[in-house]
């Protein structure tokens, strides 16, 4: 039972005079807003909309950089009943002709009464707003020209009714709106401060996450609003140029609660310099959350052992199972355990053969480790199936299904991919793993495995085992499938980038070593490996390597390759839509 | 062409790995696909080292890269002292 109606109640009743969002953007400059001061200017904002015909149910897209005036915008839309949605903002890591189409595409399909743009949108971007005749375009800068604040009238209970529509990460194609209501929103957050023991005297949120994903959205907008929690935040972009103000921003705010993809567990050890380390002090983390599928034990282990010394709690690093379309996390490890995450040792053979967990001691020769999402949210149900429907036990590894009293009304104005992906109330979310003991653990993608002579792969865990090389870029190897006719299966080639450019003199004595390298791991044997230089791999938005992308520069460097293919683009039909 | 121009331009030729090319402080290079935006971190925090400034990368969009001459004068435009 939720205790507010409506996100805007839940904001109405926070204490006057509470910090809400600190919005830091360097060491001289940041920006605070209480919780009333946010609640006026939201109201502002509120205000012009409805001055531009904004009334309950119309969407109001809001393409502005991440800080509080978006927030505030947000945040109005909402006061009048209208459905938000954060586009991402075009900045300097974007492809433009990328983000063009994408933004064409999300904005036709949401025809939205209002596009809030601010005064710095580039012009060269704006053709590509679709914009009907019912769409407004507003300049953010003019509402500061506007006086009075919204005579507030409360609205009727609409818990039930649609709140906003978060997209999935990325700016390409037509990316899917997940509507959500606001009874949606508010369980899911319920649930989340229950699992997380959020206290608002206590507690302190820190963020670099966009706002237009759900990471940055939910656990780190909507969850401190409705919690009555402080937070502080940073712009994606400031963190990705410097990621050590994330250990200034903890050290000096003490905050407690953070959220992260993986890729950032070894990108802030590694792009700050340990001779600064010192200088920091992470004693005040509570929780520090992984949400990604999956949550890579390296990779936390990387981010434990640098940063112990400077106060980082053994029990500090967390992980969670997450996806829009159940506003936001479906497991949460337990925050109250002794040593973080479950984390289990399988025999690896078994894995890859029939899918199958048997669990093995750590030093099983071939034993392969999974690190748990965590222990189901209240009021979540799972399911694990597998590929012709049935229902699998504990130790079958298939399709994760989902049920939730937080789960999404639909994919917006797409019915057809509703219907595809929510059937008889089960949300299938294309995410493969096993659910043991009430742990989920989370293997991969489905459209990303790999069928290579009837044993199972994920791309994941070779590009680890190739990213361990130590002439390796970590992070920039791309493992993919790519149809052998001859054998009727899968041979799985590798494209990894070299630390220097100097080290490809050395390629065949390197490509031996990975290959001896996946050998061991996996059993299995690469069919090819193209080393190539640095900064060759194509990075996706979030700065993850983009397989499809990249196979697709592989093909034009080496055509050699569409022959192996025998001419079907066996790749492309199950191509990750991580880029 | 000042030495930081000159330093930016040799920085550049090492990153896109082309040896022989020849830059000159009005060469387009991201309209042109010499450089790719991912590259582009590592350009502006170059640029950060040589002009001592610290540049918001949110004010800055590729085509304010997109030579060095434009570099420069986006850092001078939107940076900040360095403490």
């Amino acid at each position: 039972m939720n205790r507010f109606s409506s996100l805007i109640e839940a904001l109405d009743a926070a204490p006057a005079d509470r910090t809400f969002i600190t919005a830091w953007i360097d060491e001289d400059a940041h920006e605070n807003v209480t919780f009333t001061e946010f609640r006026c200017r939201a109201r502002l904002q509120a205000k012009i909309f409805r001055d531009h015909g904004v009334s309950h149910g119309d969407r109001v897209i809001i393409v502005m950089p991440q800080g509080i005036p978006a927030m505030t915008a947000f945040v109005g839309a909402l006061m009048l009943g209208a459905v938000p949605a954060f586009l991402a903002y075009p900045n300097f890591k974007v492809e433009p002709s990328k983000y063009r189409s994408g933004l064409a595409g999300v904005t036709a399909n949401l025809c939205a009464k209002l596009v809030v743009i601010d005064e710095e949108f580039p012009d060269e971007m704006l053709s590509y707003v679709s914009l009907s005749d019912q769409t407004t375009l507003l300049h953010a800068s003019h509402g500061r020209m506007l006086g009075g604040e919204l005579e507030f009238t409360k609205l009727e209970d609409h818990s039930e009714s649609l709140a906003f529509i978060q997209h999935s990460a990325g700016t390409t194609g037509l990316q899917k709106g997940v509507a959500l209501t606001h009874g949606a929103v508010l369980r899911q957050i319920e649930h989340l401060a229950q699992e997380l023991e959020t206290d608002p005297a206590t507690d302190r949120i820190y963020s670099w996450l966009p706002l237009y994903h759900d990471m940055g959205l939910i656990a780190c907008f909507m969850l401190p609003m409705v919690c009555h929690l402080p937070v502080v935040m940073q712009s994606p972009l400031d963190w990705v140029m410097h990621p050590e103000t994330m250990l200034q921003i903890i050290s000096e705010y003490k905050c407690t609660l953070a959220w992260m993809p993986n890729f950032a567990f070894q990108f802030v050890p590694r792009r700050t310099p340990q001779g600064r380390w010192a200088q920091y002090d992470l004693s005040s983390v509570r929780a520090l959350i992984n949400c990604s599928e999956p949550v890579r034990a390296s990779s936390m282990h990387e981010f434990q052992s640098a940063f112990t010394s400077i106060g980082l709690k053994s029990t500090a690093l967390q992980s969670c199972y997450a996806m829009a379309e159940n506003v936001f996390a479906v497991t949460q490890s337990d925050i109250r355990g002794s040593s973080g995450p479950v984390r289990i040792w399988a025999d690896g053979q078994l894995f890859r053969v029939k899918h199958l967990i048997v669990p093995v001691a750590k030093e099983a020769p071939g034993s392969v480790s999974f690190q748990s999402s965590g222990r189901l949210l209240p009021n979540h149900d799972v399911r694990v199936v597998s590929d012709s429907g049935e229902l699998l036990d504990g130790v079958h590894v298939g399709e994760i299904l989902i049920k939730s009293d937080s789960l999404f009304e639909g994919y917006y104005n797409r019915p057809n991919l509703t219907a595809h992906a929510i059937v008889d109330g089960w949300f299938h979310t294309g995410d493969l793993g096993f659910y043991l003991e009430g742990e989920l653990f989370v293997v991969g993608r489905k459209k990303d495995l790999l069928i290579v002579g009837g044993e199972n792969l994920y791309p994941q865990d070779i590009e680890e085992i190739v990213g361990s090389h130590p002439a390796i870029h970590d992070g920039r190897v791309v493992a993919m499938g790519v149809y052998n006719p001859d054998l009727g299966t899968d041979d799985i080639v590798v494209v990894a980038e070299v630390e220097q450019a100097e080290l490809l003199a050395n390629s065949a004595e390197i490509e031996l070593e990975i290959r001896n390298l996946v050998v061991a791991g996996t059993g299995l044997a690469i069919r090819m490996v193209f080393l190539k230089p640095p900064k060759w791999i194509v990075k996706s938005t979030a700065g993850k390597a983009a397989r499809s992308a990249t196979h697709k520069k592989l093909l034009q460097e080496h055509p050699e390759l569409n022959s192996i293919e025998g001419g079907t683009n066996s790749h492309e039909a199950r191509s990750t839509a991580d880029d | 062409m000042r030495p930081e121009a000159q330093q930016m331009i040799e920085y550049i030729v090492r990153l896109i790995r082309r040896p022989n090319l020849n830059i000159e402080e009005s060469t387009p290079l991201v309209s042109s696909g010499l450089i790719d935006s991912m590259a582009l971190v590592d350009l502006l925090l170059k640029l950060e080292d040589l002009t001592h400034l610290r540049i918001p990368p949110g004010k800055v969009q590729p085509k304010d890269l997109d030579t060095v001459a434009k570099m420069f004068a986006t850092a001078q435009r939107v940076g900040k002292p360095r403490k």
